[in-house]
């Protein structure tokens, strides 16, 4: 995920676990892969179970359970920035 | 993702890849909804069967979970338009 710590695409460059004979595009690419992946499972993981009502009376969304899965998206993302930004912060002061 | 900054062998590899990280991403999926819709629906064990309303309850669960899914996609997708917008006026 490039926006992680402003798109460090570096990461893998010091893994030594790198499979023979797969290169380091490769290996970028399947691990930008494996984390949006992963994200989207958190999200779909996270927002069930603070939007769907677990009574399931209908197959459909309603409006309620659809609203707050738009705001849910929305926040998640702005709570990943926020945390991207403090954990930056902490990074630039000298130790 | 755009395959055509890969050589030829490279999109090989990433074929396969993807294709054997979206089997066993279904299978995950698979396993996670039926859990889900278990515990969510059957709560009463008077009966081995499932009941109509169990019954109906889970048919429910699949239904909602598959749109819910689906709403999440298309939000993400904007979001990650809109990031990926962002980092690039910030290059």
């Amino acid at each position: 995920m490039s926006f992680l710590f402003g798109g460090g695409g570096g990461g893998s460059a010091a893994n030594p676990s790198a499979q023979i004979g797969q290169s380091e595009v490769v290996n970028s690419a399947t691990t930008e892969i494996e984390m949006i992946t992963d994200l989207f499972s958190k999200l779909v993981n996270s927002c069930h179970k603070k939007c769907i009502e677990s009574n399931y009376k209908d197959s459909d969304l309603n409006k309620a359970e659809g609203v707050c899965l738009d705001r849910c998206v929305g926040k998640y993302f702005e709570t990943s920035k926020l945390v991207t930004e403090q954990l930056q912060k902490l990074q630039q002061q000298p130790q | 993702m755009d395959f055509s900054r890969f050589s030829g062998p490279e999109r090989l590899q990433l074929n396969q890849y993807i294709q054997k990280k979206e089997m066993k991403d279904f299978m995950q999926l698979y396993s996670n909804l039926v859990q889900r819709c278990f515990e969510d629906c059957s709560n009463d064990f008077t009966s081995r069967a499932l009941s109509t309303n169990e019954k109906t309850c889970s048919e429910n669960c699949v239904g909602k979970f598959l749109k819910h899914s689906e709403r999440i996609g298309a939000r993400f997708a904007e979001q990650n338009a809109e990031m990926m917008e962002q980092q690039a006026k910030l290059r």
